[in-house]
Protein backbone atom coordinates (compact mmCIF):
# COMPACT_ATOMS: atom_id res chain seq x y z
CA UNK A 1 0.00 0.00 0.00
CA UNK A 2 0.81 3.75 -0.62
CA UNK A 3 2.48 5.02 2.21
CA UNK A 4 0.32 8.54 3.32
CA UNK A 5 2.24 11.44 2.43
CA UNK A 6 3.80 12.87 5.41
CA UNK A 7 5.52 9.49 5.69
CA UNK A 8 6.48 9.26 2.40
CA UNK A 9 10.57 9.03 1.01
CA UNK A 10 11.89 11.45 -1.34
CA UNK A 11 11.72 9.23 -4.16
CA UNK A 12 8.22 8.24 -3.09
CA UNK A 13 7.00 11.86 -3.12
CA UNK A 14 8.29 12.40 -6.46
CA UNK A 15 7.55 9.17 -7.58
CA UNK A 16 11.10 8.75 -9.05
CA UNK A 17 13.32 5.36 -8.72
CA UNK A 18 15.90 5.48 -5.74
CA UNK A 19 18.56 4.60 -7.89
CA UNK A 20 17.33 7.11 -10.52
CA UNK A 21 19.92 9.21 -12.17
CA UNK A 22 19.97 12.88 -12.16
CA UNK A 23 17.95 12.99 -15.42
CA UNK A 24 15.26 10.64 -14.27
CA UNK A 25 14.66 12.84 -10.98
CA UNK A 26 14.89 15.83 -12.92
CA UNK A 27 11.70 14.40 -15.03
CA UNK A 28 10.02 13.00 -11.86
CA UNK A 29 9.93 16.17 -10.50
CA UNK A 30 8.50 18.44 -13.63
CA UNK A 31 5.86 15.63 -14.10
CA UNK A 32 4.81 16.43 -10.19
CA UNK A 33 5.49 19.97 -10.42
CA UNK A 34 3.23 19.81 -13.30
CA UNK A 35 0.06 17.56 -11.65
CA UNK A 36 -0.20 19.68 -8.66
CA UNK A 37 0.34 23.42 -10.12
CA UNK A 38 -2.62 25.75 -9.45
CA UNK A 39 -3.50 25.14 -13.27
CA UNK A 40 -3.42 21.22 -13.15
CA UNK A 41 -6.24 19.71 -14.66
CA UNK A 42 -5.21 16.89 -13.11
CA UNK A 43 -5.18 17.16 -9.78
CA UNK A 44 -8.07 20.07 -9.10
CA UNK A 45 -11.19 18.25 -8.73
CA UNK A 46 -9.99 15.95 -5.83
CA UNK A 47 -7.23 18.38 -4.34
CA UNK A 48 -8.11 21.82 -3.00
CA UNK A 49 -6.28 24.48 -3.62
CA UNK A 50 -4.44 24.03 -0.30
CA UNK A 51 -3.81 20.39 -0.61
CA UNK A 52 -2.06 20.96 -3.55
CA UNK A 53 0.11 23.70 -2.00
CA UNK A 54 1.07 21.49 0.73
CA UNK A 55 2.29 18.63 -1.96
CA UNK A 56 3.82 21.39 -3.93
CA UNK A 57 5.79 22.03 -1.06
CA UNK A 58 6.81 18.62 0.08
CA UNK A 59 7.84 18.00 -3.58
CA UNK A 60 9.92 20.81 -3.95
CA UNK A 61 11.68 19.78 -0.29
CA UNK A 62 12.31 16.49 -2.12
CA UNK A 63 13.47 18.08 -4.95
CA UNK A 64 16.33 20.76 -3.52
CA UNK A 65 17.90 17.40 -2.01
CA UNK A 66 17.59 15.14 -4.54
CA UNK A 67 18.60 17.22 -7.36
CA UNK A 68 22.34 17.95 -4.92
CA UNK A 69 24.62 14.79 -5.34
CA UNK A 70 25.92 15.86 -1.74
CA UNK A 71 22.39 16.49 -0.22
CA UNK A 72 21.17 13.06 -1.81
CA UNK A 73 24.24 10.90 -0.90
CA UNK A 74 23.86 11.93 2.87
CA UNK A 75 19.77 10.89 2.37
CA UNK A 76 20.38 7.82 1.07
CA UNK A 77 22.62 7.31 3.75
CA UNK A 78 19.70 8.23 6.16
CA UNK A 79 17.23 6.39 4.42
CA UNK A 80 19.11 3.41 4.37
CA UNK A 81 19.58 3.47 8.03
CA UNK A 82 15.97 4.28 8.65
CA UNK A 83 14.70 1.73 5.88
CA UNK A 84 16.52 -0.89 4.17
CA UNK A 85 14.25 -1.78 1.77
CA UNK A 86 14.63 1.74 -0.17
CA UNK A 87 17.15 0.45 -2.43
CA UNK A 88 15.18 -2.63 -4.01
CA UNK A 89 15.56 -2.08 -7.24
CA UNK A 90 12.59 -1.76 -9.22
CA UNK A 91 10.89 -4.83 -11.23
CA UNK A 92 8.97 -4.69 -14.79
CA UNK A 93 5.43 -5.21 -14.07
CA UNK A 94 4.28 -8.21 -15.55
CA UNK A 95 0.49 -8.87 -16.65
CA UNK A 96 -1.75 -9.21 -14.17
CA UNK A 97 -3.04 -12.72 -13.89
CA UNK A 98 -6.52 -13.47 -14.82
CA UNK A 99 -8.79 -12.89 -11.88
CA UNK A 100 -11.29 -10.48 -11.14
CA UNK A 101 -10.66 -7.27 -9.37
CA UNK A 102 -12.82 -7.86 -6.89
CA UNK A 103 -10.80 -11.47 -6.17
CA UNK A 104 -7.01 -9.88 -5.98
CA UNK A 105 -7.92 -9.29 -2.82
CA UNK A 106 -8.14 -12.73 -1.39
CA UNK A 107 -6.08 -14.34 -3.76
CA UNK A 108 -3.43 -12.75 -5.85
CA UNK A 109 -0.04 -12.60 -4.38
CA UNK A 110 0.45 -8.22 -3.45
CA UNK A 111 2.90 -6.65 -6.15
CA UNK A 112 5.62 -5.21 -5.25
CA UNK A 113 5.47 -1.42 -4.31
CA UNK A 114 6.41 0.94 -8.22
CA UNK A 115 8.22 3.88 -7.20
CA UNK A 116 9.32 4.65 -10.72
CA UNK A 117 8.71 7.44 -13.21
CA UNK A 118 7.85 5.97 -16.73
CA UNK A 119 10.39 3.52 -18.44
CA UNK A 120 10.50 3.37 -21.66
CA UNK A 121 8.55 0.41 -23.21
CA UNK A 122 10.32 -0.31 -26.63
CA UNK A 123 9.42 -4.03 -26.95
CA UNK A 124 5.72 -2.69 -25.93
CA UNK A 125 5.25 -1.92 -29.93
CA UNK A 126 6.67 1.32 -30.64
CA UNK A 127 9.76 -0.23 -32.19
CA UNK A 128 8.61 -1.81 -35.26
CA UNK A 129 8.61 -5.24 -36.80
CA UNK A 130 12.19 -4.80 -38.04
CA UNK A 131 14.05 -2.96 -34.98
CA UNK A 132 15.09 0.07 -36.48
CA UNK A 133 15.28 3.35 -34.76
CA UNK A 134 14.47 6.34 -37.08
CA UNK A 135 13.11 9.76 -36.36
CA UNK A 136 9.56 8.64 -36.15
CA UNK A 137 10.35 5.53 -33.85
CA UNK A 138 13.07 8.31 -31.94
CA UNK A 139 9.76 10.84 -31.28
CA UNK A 140 7.07 8.34 -30.43
CA UNK A 141 9.41 6.94 -27.49
CA UNK A 142 10.69 10.62 -26.07
CA UNK A 143 6.57 11.26 -26.60
CA UNK A 144 5.61 8.13 -24.61
CA UNK A 145 7.62 9.15 -21.61
CA UNK A 146 6.10 12.54 -21.46
CA UNK A 147 9.66 14.07 -22.34
CA UNK A 148 9.81 17.15 -24.66
CA UNK A 149 11.59 18.50 -27.32
CA UNK A 150 13.32 21.31 -25.37
CA UNK A 151 14.23 19.13 -22.18
CA UNK A 152 16.41 16.85 -24.70
CA UNK A 153 17.68 20.35 -25.94
CA UNK A 154 18.83 21.28 -22.18
CA UNK A 155 19.97 18.42 -21.50
CA UNK A 156 22.68 17.82 -24.04
CA UNK A 157 22.87 21.28 -25.63
CA UNK A 158 21.89 19.72 -28.97
CA UNK A 159 20.44 22.65 -31.26
CA UNK A 160 16.48 21.81 -31.29
CA UNK A 161 16.89 22.18 -35.05
CA UNK A 162 19.37 19.27 -35.27
CA UNK A 163 16.66 17.23 -33.11
CA UNK A 164 13.35 18.11 -35.48
CA UNK A 165 15.54 17.42 -38.44
CA UNK A 166 16.73 14.12 -36.56
CA UNK A 167 12.83 13.51 -35.68
CA UNK A 168 11.42 13.85 -39.04
CA UNK A 169 14.46 11.95 -40.84
CA UNK A 170 15.15 15.44 -42.84
CA UNK A 171 18.50 13.78 -44.03
CA UNK A 172 19.69 16.85 -46.12
CA UNK A 173 19.64 19.06 -42.93
CA UNK A 174 21.30 16.92 -40.56
CA UNK A 175 25.15 17.80 -39.59
CA UNK A 176 27.79 15.82 -40.82
CA UNK A 177 27.95 11.95 -39.83
CA UNK A 178 30.85 12.54 -36.66
CA UNK A 179 28.71 15.27 -35.25
CA UNK A 180 25.52 12.91 -36.06
CA UNK A 181 26.15 9.92 -33.97
CA UNK A 182 27.14 11.79 -30.59
CA UNK A 183 23.78 13.38 -31.17
CA UNK A 184 22.41 10.30 -31.30
CA UNK A 185 23.90 8.68 -28.63
CA UNK A 186 22.91 11.81 -26.30
CA UNK A 187 19.90 11.42 -27.07
CA UNK A 188 19.33 7.56 -26.76
CA UNK A 189 20.89 8.29 -23.40
CA UNK A 190 18.09 10.51 -22.63
CA UNK A 191 15.65 8.40 -23.74
CA UNK A 192 17.38 5.58 -21.82
CA UNK A 193 18.22 3.74 -25.04
CA UNK A 194 21.28 1.60 -26.00
CA UNK A 195 23.19 4.63 -27.14
CA UNK A 196 25.36 2.47 -29.99
CA UNK A 197 22.61 1.12 -31.22
CA UNK A 198 20.69 3.58 -31.80
CA UNK A 199 23.67 5.47 -33.51
CA UNK A 200 24.13 2.24 -36.02
CA UNK A 201 20.47 1.94 -36.86
CA UNK A 202 19.85 5.37 -37.47
CA UNK A 203 22.63 5.99 -39.66
CA UNK A 204 22.32 2.67 -41.39
CA UNK A 205 18.56 3.96 -42.05
CA UNK A 206 19.52 6.68 -43.26
CA UNK A 207 22.54 5.40 -45.65
CA UNK A 208 19.88 3.24 -47.13
CA UNK A 209 16.86 6.10 -47.66
CA UNK A 210 19.60 8.05 -49.17
CA UNK A 211 21.06 5.26 -51.57
CA UNK A 212 17.33 4.43 -52.29
CA UNK A 213 16.38 7.78 -52.99
CA UNK A 214 19.46 8.39 -55.16
CA UNK B 1 -39.71 -17.08 -29.29
CA UNK B 2 -40.14 -18.10 -26.10
CA UNK B 3 -37.45 -19.86 -24.27
CA UNK B 4 -38.38 -23.21 -21.72
CA UNK B 5 -36.69 -24.36 -18.92
CA UNK B 6 -35.32 -22.92 -16.19
CA UNK B 7 -32.20 -20.53 -16.69
CA UNK B 8 -29.00 -21.55 -14.88
CA UNK B 9 -28.57 -18.23 -12.22
CA UNK B 10 -32.37 -19.58 -11.23
CA UNK B 11 -31.14 -22.94 -10.26
CA UNK B 12 -27.97 -22.15 -8.82
CA UNK B 13 -28.75 -18.64 -6.95
CA UNK B 14 -32.50 -18.80 -6.63
CA UNK B 15 -33.40 -17.38 -3.50
CA UNK B 16 -29.60 -16.62 -1.90
CA UNK B 17 -28.61 -13.52 -3.68
CA UNK B 18 -25.56 -11.95 -2.64
CA UNK B 19 -25.02 -8.88 -1.03
CA UNK B 20 -24.59 -6.08 -3.84
CA UNK B 21 -20.59 -6.05 -4.13
CA UNK B 22 -20.22 -9.35 -2.06
CA UNK B 23 -17.12 -11.78 -3.29
CA UNK B 24 -19.93 -14.38 -2.11
CA UNK B 25 -21.18 -13.61 -5.10
CA UNK B 26 -18.73 -14.88 -7.67
CA UNK B 27 -17.01 -17.91 -5.21
CA UNK B 28 -18.75 -20.33 -6.69
CA UNK B 29 -18.48 -19.01 -10.43
CA UNK B 30 -16.21 -21.80 -12.34
CA UNK B 31 -12.36 -21.44 -13.49
CA UNK B 32 -12.23 -18.77 -16.28
CA UNK B 33 -11.05 -19.97 -19.89
CA UNK B 34 -11.58 -16.42 -21.34
CA UNK B 35 -9.68 -13.24 -20.19
CA UNK B 36 -12.50 -10.66 -19.01
CA UNK B 37 -11.75 -7.06 -19.77
CA UNK B 38 -13.97 -4.62 -19.13
CA UNK B 39 -13.74 -1.00 -20.59
CA UNK B 40 -15.34 2.43 -18.79
CA UNK B 41 -14.86 5.73 -17.66
CA UNK B 42 -17.13 7.95 -16.17
CA UNK B 43 -18.16 10.44 -19.08
CA UNK B 44 -19.78 9.33 -22.28
CA UNK B 45 -18.35 10.48 -26.14
CA UNK B 46 -14.65 9.76 -25.06
CA UNK B 47 -14.12 6.79 -27.49
CA UNK B 48 -14.72 3.87 -24.81
CA UNK B 49 -16.47 1.86 -28.15
CA UNK B 50 -13.97 2.75 -30.53
CA UNK B 51 -11.16 1.48 -28.07
CA UNK B 52 -13.20 -1.61 -27.96
CA UNK B 53 -13.49 -2.24 -31.15
CA UNK B 54 -10.08 -1.63 -31.31
CA UNK B 55 -8.56 -3.87 -28.95
CA UNK B 56 -10.44 -6.33 -29.86
CA UNK B 57 -9.96 -6.44 -33.49
CA UNK B 58 -6.23 -6.54 -32.49
CA UNK B 59 -6.76 -9.33 -30.44
CA UNK B 60 -8.85 -11.22 -33.07
CA UNK B 61 -6.27 -10.43 -35.61
CA UNK B 62 -3.37 -12.22 -33.70
CA UNK B 63 -5.56 -15.74 -33.34
CA UNK B 64 -7.61 -14.87 -30.14
CA UNK B 65 -11.39 -15.83 -30.27
CA UNK B 66 -12.91 -12.71 -29.14
CA UNK B 67 -16.40 -11.99 -27.64
CA UNK B 68 -17.36 -8.17 -27.39
CA UNK B 69 -20.46 -6.94 -24.79
CA UNK B 70 -22.05 -4.27 -25.56
CA UNK B 71 -23.18 -3.68 -22.00
CA UNK B 72 -24.23 0.04 -22.34
CA UNK B 73 -28.14 -1.16 -21.79
CA UNK B 74 -29.25 2.61 -22.45
CA UNK B 75 -27.12 3.71 -25.58
CA UNK B 76 -25.78 0.68 -27.29
CA UNK B 77 -23.74 1.49 -30.39
CA UNK B 78 -20.93 -0.41 -30.64
CA UNK B 79 -22.13 -2.38 -33.46
CA UNK B 80 -22.11 0.31 -35.41
CA UNK B 81 -18.37 0.44 -34.54
CA UNK B 82 -17.77 -2.97 -36.34
CA UNK B 83 -19.85 -2.31 -39.50
CA UNK B 84 -22.72 -4.06 -37.73
CA UNK B 85 -26.58 -3.54 -38.27
CA UNK B 86 -28.10 -4.48 -35.28
CA UNK B 87 -31.70 -4.74 -36.99
CA UNK B 88 -34.26 -6.71 -34.87
CA UNK B 89 -31.27 -9.56 -34.85
CA UNK B 90 -30.60 -11.01 -31.19
CA UNK B 91 -29.33 -9.04 -28.56
CA UNK B 92 -29.11 -8.85 -24.85
CA UNK B 93 -32.32 -8.03 -24.31
CA UNK B 94 -33.37 -11.40 -25.05
CA UNK B 95 -31.18 -13.13 -22.74
CA UNK B 96 -32.09 -10.97 -20.20
CA UNK B 97 -35.98 -11.01 -20.76
CA UNK B 98 -34.87 -14.91 -21.05
CA UNK B 99 -35.70 -15.85 -24.62
CA UNK B 100 -32.34 -17.42 -25.34
CA UNK B 101 -31.18 -19.40 -22.93
CA UNK B 102 -27.56 -19.59 -24.08
CA UNK B 103 -25.47 -16.28 -23.81
CA UNK B 104 -23.09 -18.42 -27.08
CA UNK B 105 -26.14 -18.00 -29.11
CA UNK B 106 -26.01 -14.42 -28.35
CA UNK B 107 -23.28 -13.55 -29.57
CA UNK B 108 -23.05 -12.95 -33.81
CA UNK B 109 -20.85 -12.67 -35.83
CA UNK B 110 -18.92 -9.81 -37.09
CA UNK B 111 -16.91 -8.98 -40.53
CA UNK B 112 -13.35 -10.03 -38.33
CA UNK B 113 -12.95 -13.42 -38.43
CA UNK B 114 -12.54 -14.80 -34.88
CA UNK B 115 -14.63 -11.94 -33.06
CA UNK B 116 -18.43 -11.82 -32.42
CA UNK B 117 -20.65 -9.54 -30.81
CA UNK B 118 -23.29 -9.46 -28.18
CA UNK B 119 -25.64 -6.71 -29.00
CA UNK B 120 -26.37 -3.99 -26.82
CA UNK B 121 -30.27 -4.24 -25.17
CA UNK B 122 -31.50 -2.54 -28.42
CA UNK B 123 -35.49 -2.87 -28.20
CA UNK B 124 -35.76 -3.09 -24.79
CA UNK B 125 -39.09 -1.61 -23.53
CA UNK B 126 -38.75 -1.70 -20.04
CA UNK B 127 -35.65 0.38 -17.95
CA UNK B 128 -32.17 -0.25 -18.74
CA UNK B 129 -30.85 -1.32 -15.74
CA UNK B 130 -30.40 -4.65 -14.68
CA UNK B 131 -31.25 -6.41 -11.58
CA UNK B 132 -28.83 -8.33 -9.34
CA UNK B 133 -29.59 -11.82 -10.61
CA UNK B 134 -29.75 -10.56 -13.92
CA UNK B 135 -26.12 -9.53 -13.90
CA UNK B 136 -25.12 -12.25 -11.87
CA UNK B 137 -26.72 -14.97 -14.32
CA UNK B 138 -25.06 -12.91 -16.95
CA UNK B 139 -21.29 -12.96 -15.39
CA UNK B 140 -21.85 -16.78 -14.99
CA UNK B 141 -22.70 -17.55 -18.46
CA UNK B 142 -19.45 -14.95 -19.40
CA UNK B 143 -16.83 -17.23 -18.02
CA UNK B 144 -18.05 -20.17 -19.89
CA UNK B 145 -18.22 -18.66 -23.31
CA UNK B 146 -15.73 -20.53 -25.71
CA UNK B 147 -13.35 -17.50 -26.27
CA UNK B 148 -9.91 -16.52 -24.93
CA UNK B 149 -11.07 -12.78 -24.39
CA UNK B 150 -14.36 -11.10 -23.86
CA UNK B 151 -14.60 -7.59 -23.24
CA UNK B 152 -17.18 -5.66 -22.14
CA UNK B 153 -17.96 -2.31 -23.29
CA UNK B 154 -19.29 -0.25 -20.30
CA UNK B 155 -22.07 2.65 -19.92
CA UNK B 156 -21.09 5.93 -19.65
CA UNK B 157 -21.69 6.85 -15.29
CA UNK B 158 -21.55 5.25 -12.58
CA UNK B 159 -24.62 3.05 -11.66
CA UNK B 160 -24.18 -0.52 -9.86
CA UNK B 161 -24.49 -2.30 -13.38
CA UNK B 162 -21.92 -0.38 -14.74
CA UNK B 163 -19.48 -1.12 -11.44
CA UNK B 164 -20.22 -4.43 -11.08
CA UNK B 165 -19.22 -5.29 -14.64
CA UNK B 166 -16.19 -3.53 -14.01
CA UNK B 167 -15.13 -4.93 -10.96
CA UNK B 168 -16.05 -8.89 -12.09
CA UNK B 169 -13.26 -8.20 -14.71
CA UNK B 170 -9.47 -9.56 -14.78
CA UNK B 171 -8.52 -6.06 -16.47
CA UNK B 172 -10.58 -2.91 -15.89
CA UNK B 173 -9.77 -0.14 -17.96
CA UNK B 174 -10.86 3.77 -17.19
CA UNK B 175 -10.97 5.94 -20.52
CA UNK B 176 -10.52 9.68 -20.43
CA UNK B 177 -9.43 12.36 -22.16
CA UNK B 178 -7.44 15.06 -21.27
CA UNK B 179 -10.55 17.71 -20.74
CA UNK B 180 -11.46 18.56 -17.30
CA UNK B 181 -14.48 17.14 -17.56
CA UNK B 182 -13.42 13.20 -18.66
CA UNK B 183 -11.06 13.68 -16.19
CA UNK B 184 -13.23 14.26 -13.35
CA UNK B 185 -15.76 11.69 -14.42
CA UNK B 186 -12.85 9.12 -14.69
CA UNK B 187 -12.01 10.04 -10.99
CA UNK B 188 -15.93 9.74 -9.99
CA UNK B 189 -15.81 6.08 -11.71
CA UNK B 190 -12.60 5.12 -10.22
CA UNK B 191 -13.66 6.14 -6.68
CA UNK B 192 -17.01 4.73 -7.05
CA UNK B 193 -15.06 1.29 -8.25
CA UNK B 194 -13.00 1.50 -5.11
CA UNK B 195 -15.91 1.92 -2.57
CA UNK B 196 -17.99 -0.89 -3.82
CA UNK B 197 -14.75 -3.13 -4.43
CA UNK B 198 -13.92 -1.93 -0.60
CA UNK B 199 -18.17 -2.91 0.36
CA UNK B 200 -17.42 -6.18 -0.84
CA UNK B 201 -14.54 -7.12 0.73
CA UNK B 202 -15.32 -5.47 4.18
CA UNK B 203 -17.98 -7.59 6.07
CA UNK B 204 -18.38 -6.53 9.16
CA UNK B 205 -21.70 -4.54 9.06
CA UNK B 206 -20.34 -1.46 10.96
CA UNK B 207 -17.34 -0.91 8.85
CA UNK B 208 -19.94 -1.70 5.55
CA UNK B 209 -21.88 1.49 6.98
CA UNK B 210 -18.98 3.49 7.43
CA UNK B 211 -17.89 2.71 3.60
CA UNK B 212 -21.55 3.77 2.83
CA UNK B 213 -21.02 7.10 4.88
CA UNK B 214 -17.79 7.66 3.23
CA UNK B 215 -18.91 7.48 -0.17
CA UNK B 216 -20.58 10.60 0.09
CA UNK B 217 -17.62 13.01 0.23
CA UNK B 218 -19.30 15.92 2.20
CA UNK B 219 -19.81 13.62 5.04
CA UNK B 220 -20.54 14.16 8.85
CA UNK B 221 -17.64 12.34 9.75
CA UNK B 222 -14.99 14.04 8.03
CA UNK B 223 -14.06 11.15 6.39
CA UNK B 224 -12.24 12.82 3.16
CA UNK B 225 -10.40 10.24 1.53
CA UNK B 226 -9.50 6.42 2.02
CA UNK B 227 -6.72 7.01 3.89
CA UNK B 228 -9.00 8.97 6.34
CA UNK B 229 -11.19 6.06 6.16
CA UNK B 230 -8.54 3.53 6.50
CA UNK B 231 -7.97 5.41 9.90
CA UNK B 232 -11.57 5.08 10.86
CA UNK B 233 -11.31 1.89 10.07
CA UNK B 234 -8.80 0.43 11.62
CA UNK B 235 -10.42 2.23 15.57
CA UNK B 236 -13.31 0.03 15.16
CA UNK B 237 -12.02 -3.13 13.79
CA UNK B 238 -7.76 -3.38 12.97
CA UNK B 239 -8.74 -7.10 11.25
CA UNK B 240 -10.75 -5.26 8.81
CA UNK B 241 -8.47 -2.64 8.34
CA UNK B 242 -5.58 -5.16 7.73
CA UNK B 243 -8.42 -6.63 4.95
CA UNK B 244 -8.62 -2.83 3.86
CA UNK B 245 -5.04 -2.71 2.75
CA UNK B 246 -5.26 -5.78 0.61
CA UNK B 247 -7.94 -4.01 -1.53
CA UNK B 248 -5.23 -1.15 -1.58
CA UNK B 249 -2.44 -3.66 -2.75
CA UNK B 250 -4.56 -5.56 -5.19
CA UNK B 251 -6.92 -2.93 -6.83
CA UNK B 252 -5.07 -2.28 -10.05
CA UNK B 253 -7.60 -0.65 -13.13
CA UNK B 254 -5.77 0.47 -16.27
CA UNK B 255 -5.86 3.36 -17.60
CA UNK B 256 -5.97 4.91 -21.25
CA UNK B 257 -5.96 8.79 -22.34
CA UNK B 258 -7.70 8.85 -25.67
CA UNK B 259 -7.40 12.17 -27.93
CA UNK B 260 -4.21 12.55 -26.73
CA UNK B 261 -2.57 15.92 -29.18
CA UNK B 262 0.99 16.44 -27.39
CA UNK B 263 3.53 15.62 -24.81
CA UNK B 264 1.97 17.80 -22.67
CA UNK B 265 -1.34 15.58 -22.63
CA UNK B 266 0.96 12.39 -22.75
CA UNK B 267 2.13 13.79 -19.52
CA UNK B 268 -1.79 14.07 -18.25
CA UNK B 269 -2.02 10.06 -18.27
CA UNK B 270 1.55 9.97 -15.42
CA UNK B 271 -0.20 12.82 -13.50
CA UNK B 272 -3.50 10.98 -13.37
CA UNK B 273 -2.07 7.66 -12.22
CA UNK B 274 0.48 10.00 -9.21
CA UNK B 275 -3.22 11.96 -8.54
CA UNK B 276 -4.73 7.88 -7.45
CA UNK B 277 -1.54 6.95 -5.60
CA UNK B 278 -1.36 9.91 -3.37
CA UNK B 279 -5.32 10.12 -3.14
CA UNK B 280 -6.72 6.55 -2.89
CA UNK B 281 -3.52 4.88 -2.22
CA UNK B 282 -3.70 2.82 -5.16
CA UNK B 283 -0.79 2.31 -8.03
CA UNK B 284 -3.17 2.39 -11.07
CA UNK B 285 -1.53 1.20 -14.68
CA UNK B 286 -1.53 3.47 -16.96
CA UNK B 287 -1.67 1.23 -20.20
CA UNK B 288 -1.16 3.81 -22.76
CA UNK B 289 -2.65 6.73 -25.05
CA UNK B 290 -4.19 7.22 -28.27
CA UNK B 291 -3.25 9.85 -30.30
CA UNK B 292 -5.22 12.51 -31.70
CA UNK B 293 -5.98 11.22 -35.33
CA UNK B 294 -8.31 11.97 -38.18
CA UNK B 295 -8.30 8.93 -39.37
CA UNK B 296 -10.20 8.11 -36.15
CA UNK B 297 -13.27 10.09 -37.19
CA UNK B 298 -12.63 8.74 -40.63
CA UNK B 299 -13.54 5.09 -39.50
CA UNK B 300 -15.83 5.37 -37.53
CA UNK B 301 -17.74 7.07 -40.27
CA UNK B 302 -16.66 4.53 -42.56
CA UNK B 303 -17.84 1.87 -39.89
CA UNK B 304 -14.96 -0.13 -39.50
CA UNK B 305 -12.25 -0.47 -36.77
CA UNK B 306 -8.90 2.08 -37.42
CA UNK B 307 -6.92 -0.96 -37.08
CA UNK B 308 -8.30 -2.52 -40.24
CA UNK B 309 -9.12 1.21 -42.32
CA UNK B 310 -6.15 2.80 -41.49
CA UNK B 311 -3.52 0.17 -40.02
CA UNK B 312 -0.35 2.36 -40.82
CA UNK B 313 -1.99 5.25 -38.88
CA UNK B 314 -0.23 6.44 -35.60
CA UNK B 315 -4.17 5.87 -33.55
CA UNK B 316 -3.65 1.99 -35.02
CA UNK B 317 -0.10 1.75 -33.22
CA UNK B 318 -1.04 2.80 -30.19
CA UNK B 319 -3.95 0.96 -30.24
CA UNK B 320 -1.99 -2.06 -30.91
CA UNK B 321 1.07 -1.49 -28.32
CA UNK B 322 -1.83 -1.19 -25.42
CA UNK B 323 -2.92 -5.09 -26.76
CA UNK B 324 0.62 -6.04 -26.76
CA UNK B 325 0.99 -4.75 -23.22
CA UNK B 326 -1.91 -6.18 -22.06
CA UNK B 327 -1.97 -9.74 -23.99
CA UNK B 328 2.30 -10.27 -25.20
CA UNK B 329 0.16 -10.32 -28.55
Amino acid sequence: MVRPLTEQSYYELLEAPAEGTPQQIERAYRIARATYSPSSTAAYSVFSADECAAILRRIDEAYATLSDARLRREYDARLRHADPRVRVPTRASAPAPAMPLRQRAERAPVPPPRQSAPEPDIDGGLVPDNGIFDGDVLRRIRVSLGIELEEIAATTKINEHHLRSIESNHYDQLPPPVYLRGFLKQIAKCLSLDAGHVADSYTAHMRESSARRD
Amino acid sequence: MRRTGTPSWLSTRRGEPGLPGRDDDVVATPPSVARVWAVGGGKGGIGKSFLVANLATVAARSGKRVILIDADLGGANLHTCLGVRAGERVSLSDYFEERVLDLDKVAIETPIPGLRLILGALGHTGKAETTQEQRQALLKAVRRLPADLVIFDLAAGTDRSTIDFFLEADDGFVVTTPEPTAIENAYAFLRAAFYRRLAGALSDSNVRELIRVAMDQRNERGIRTPGDLLGAIEKLDPAEGERFRRVLDTFRPHLVVNQVRDTEEVKMGFSITSVCKKYFGIDIDYAGYICFDDNVWRSVKDRRPLVLAYPHSDGALYVRRIVKKLLGA
